[in-house]
């Protein structure tokens, strides 16, 4: 079979055991791979308000079907199952060798269960699995257990591992591949926490096929000169993500103090400007044309990173400038496995309700010393880490701020605050997994391009956003990397050589559009509803009162209204619930 | 004479080169096949690039006692743009060392003399296999496209050694 490997993985982390089965044909010709194949099999594994934190909680990884080809981006790989931080669908990416590695090993999806007595390692080379006591491996930062890995097992693995946050199961432990790719967003690493597993490592010898090779490479050099490698991608190798921080700075939506501001002062020093100064390499993904991967040098630490939003959440959120401060603490969440996102935000977080007089926690904005210590304490659950572990949601709720912790559904929102971005406000409240940006992404309209005004919300704005995560919903199912600016075209090119027959836009949309719809109806089933497609009300009600977008709002009325127009345009009742003719129309065979 | 090398310098561990190689000669992707790759440590981010000299080094030709290892005239013209392209030109003519499988009886003697590790036994013919500059358009400088990177280079080694070797 070409593209697929037609094999299923599945890993009994109770028993030790590992057994194939092949992929579900069906499904994959229905969600092609990725997160649609993932919430697919998620849904037949699951019970309905099943606890994220069981055994029975699957940890699915899928690769798309490029994975393993030279189709650049493609080595991406989706981590997913029920959330662990928030008890949404978990679909968290990270970019690496994973997914390539794992179709020359032989599978297209592994999908582990339930729990090992102790901390385990699983090992997989081709068709030998072996599940290996990790004892020794128990509070290995990153790097250690990258090295360790290697030297103990084979020179060529790769590996899936948690750092200590992950042991620890800390809500928003993150997974990491090949050090510095992270699977970051909902809790991977707590997921693996909870099943025992320390680390996934895979080392594969055999080929992935995609029907006459000499024909797919002429295809593949072409488009990727006259599509990857373009003026309008080359930002990301010239520059990488921290150009946004001038970006969202100048558009008045850069979270800063708790997003009490949009608007930095010290972001000249932590900007793209300031990064190039330190430079000192560019790292590709695995089968990655881009190179994306910025490594930094300052005093004694080099390694790659910080992306922008660490530059944003653990930068001006928490009132950082300086450069080395952030470097070093960017360094820390990555050894010990904690998503910078959420890290920064509950630590922003903390530090407004200390200078609120609400807790005193000790942490204060700009304050480096208390900063550089987090990230372990955190990982640790030790001194102010013990409580802040909660997550924003529950630690702002608990003090009686709820207002002031910025989550939507659970989720610490990333870095771009919709008073400068009227769109986001949408795409936040309806994001499958909490606030997050990966589904939709009106920054670039509204910011980047300027296309559409940043300061209006309205039936436009709806129609955008559905627009865009149907489109997204299907990338990610490729699972092409969001730095390549993909449009249907492209993939149609591509999707010609998977399906063998030309593929048109209407199937693909309608493929992203059934993803969609199957992550809502296990959000709904999961007990999430209408009630939650909500934001913090400052986002809404509360005009920042300095930068450009000084006085601007929203308006929960206005907000509300726009989302009844999302529920239409999606096919969806008036509680936000799909309809059983959208149900039917797009071929999705499960039901509430 | 013409072969082609990875700058580990400017390498970025995409592995692109190691794919291209593989699926032109393998009919599939597969980098355990590859005839050259970069060795890339994650963590610290440093790369070793691996690949055959052709007649700059020679010492698989040298070790085999079954002139299996056998110099043919080729014509390389790679497809895309490489760093070297203004020095060498488009096209470079001369010497590449390609296993004769009729004569190789997998001795593996030529194994255990390559310097770069990229002469194999190939695991379904049973023979030596390695870079033969892909009948003259390099698929791995073919993916080795990105303008500000371009590490897979064209070679063109003036001290050659094995001019003289039976073609």
């Amino acid at each position: 079979m070409d593209f697929y490997k037609g094999h299923v993985l599945k890993i009994d982390m109770s028993t030790g055991t590992a057994e194939v089965e092949p992929l579900n044909m069906e499904w994959a010709r229905l969600y092609v791979g990725g997160k649609g194949l993932m919430l697919r099999y998620l849904w037949d594994l699951t019970e309905p308000g099943m606890d994220p934190w069981s055994p029975e909680n699957p940890l699915i990884v899928a690769p798309g079907p490029f994975a393993g080809t030279n189709v650049s981006t493609c080595s991406r790989v989706v981590l997913g199952g029920k959330s662990p931080a928030n008890g949404t669908i978990l679909d968290s990416y990270c970019g690496g060798s994973f997914g390539s590695v794992l179709k020359f090993a032989g599978y297209d999806l592994i999908i582990v269960q339930g729990c090992a007595a102790e901390l385990t390692a699983v090992l997989i080379k081709d068709d030998k699995v072996s599940f290996v006591p990790a004892a020794k491996y128990a509070g290995m930062l990153t790097a250690d257990i990258e090295a360790a890995l290697r030297a103990d097992f084979d020179p060529h693995m790769t590996s899936l591992s948690i750092g200590p946050a992950g042991e620890h199961k800390l809500p928003w432990a993150c997974v990491s591949n090949d050090q510095y790719h992270k699977a970051g967003r909902g809790g991977t690493g707590a997921l693996m926490g909870s099943k025992n597993l320390k680390a996934i490592a895979v080392a594969g010898t055999g080929r992935v096929t995609v029907g006459d090779a000499r024909a797919f490479l002429e295809d593949i050099e072409r488009i990727d000169t006259d599509y990857i490698l373009t003026d309008s991608n080359y930002w990301v190798h010239e520059e990488g993500t921290p150009v946004l921080v001038d970006v969202t700075d100048g558009a008045g939506c850069q979270p800063t103090r708790n997003y009490s501001s949009g608007t930095f002062k010290g972001a000249g020093n932590i900007n793209s400007e300031a990064f190039k100064k330190i430079r000192v390499k560019k790292r590709a993904c695995y089968q990655c044309t881009l190179a994306c991967r910025n490594f930094h040098r300052i005093n004694d630490i080099e390694g790659e990173g910080p992306e922008y939003e660490t530059i944003a959440l653990c930068g001006s959120n928490v009132g950082v400038d300086d450069i080395a401060a952030l470097m070093q603490f960017n360094h820390l969440c990555d050894e010990y496995g904690l998503d910078t996102i959420s890290t920064g935000n509950v630590l922003g977080l903390a530090m407004d309700m200390t200078e609120k007089g609400i807790h005193d926690f000790g942490l204060h904005f700009g304050d480096i010393e208390a900063y550089l210590k987090i990230p372990e304490q955190l990982a640790l659950r030790t001194g102010v880490g013990a409580e802040l572990a909660m997550g924003s949601r529950a630690l702002a709720a608990k003090y009686g701020h709820p207002e002031l912790g910025m989550q939507v559904k659970g989720l610490e929102a990333p870095g771009y605050d919709p008073r400068g971005s009227f769109g986001m406000s949408i795409a936040y409240a309806t994001s499958d997994r909490g606030a997050c940006h990966m589904r939709s992404f009106p920054i670039g309209v509204e910011i980047v391009e300027g296309t559409m005004p940043a300061d209006t919300l309205d039936e436009s704005k709806a129609e955008f956003n559905v627009t865009f995560q149907n489109h997204y919903a299907f990338k990610f199912c490729g699972v092409w990397c969001d730095f390549w600016a993909i449009d249907y075209e492209q993939m149609g090119m591509l999707m010609k050589h998977l399906w063998k027959r030309e593929v048109t836009e209407e199937e693909m949309t309608q493929v992203g559009e059934r993803v969609w719809n199957l992550g809502r109806l296990f959000n709904l089933r999961e007990g999430y509803s209408k009630a939650d497609d909500v934001i913090p009300e400052a986002w809404l009600e509360k005009p920042f009162s300095d930068g450009v977008s000084a006085g601007k709002i929203i308006g929960t009325a206005r907000f509300n209204e726009v989302l009844g127009q999302y529920y239409a345009l999606r096919g969806w009742d008036e509680d936000g619930v799909p309809t059983e003719a959208k149900l039917t129309e797009l071929g999705i065979d499960v039901r509430l | 004479m013409p072969h082609v090398m990875i700058s580990s310098k400017k390498c970025t561990g995409c592995h692109m080169c190691e794919l291209g190689c593989s699926a032109w000669h393998e009919g599939g992707f597969q980098p355990s096949r590859a005839r050259l790759f970069a060795d890339v440590n994650p963590t610290t981010a440093v790369i070793k690039g691996h690949s055959c000299l052709q007649t700059g080094c020679a010492k698989c030709q040298e070790a085999c006692p079954n002139d299996a290892i056998v110099a043919r005239e080729i014509t390389v013209t790679p497809s895309g743009t490489f760093a070297s392209k203004e020095k060498v030109g488009d096209s470079v003519t001369g010497i590449v060392l390609v296993v004769d499988e009729e004569k190789c009886n997998n001795c593996g003697d030529c194994y255990d003399v390559c310097p770069y590790g990229v002469i194999h036994e190939h695991p379904e013919r049973k023979v030596a296999f390695k870079c033969d500059l892909c009948d003259g358009d390099p698929q791995c400088i073919a993916f080795c496209q990105n303008q500000y990177v371009l590490a897979v280079d064209l070679k063109v080694d003036k001290a050659d050694r094995a001019l003289t070797a039976k073609a």
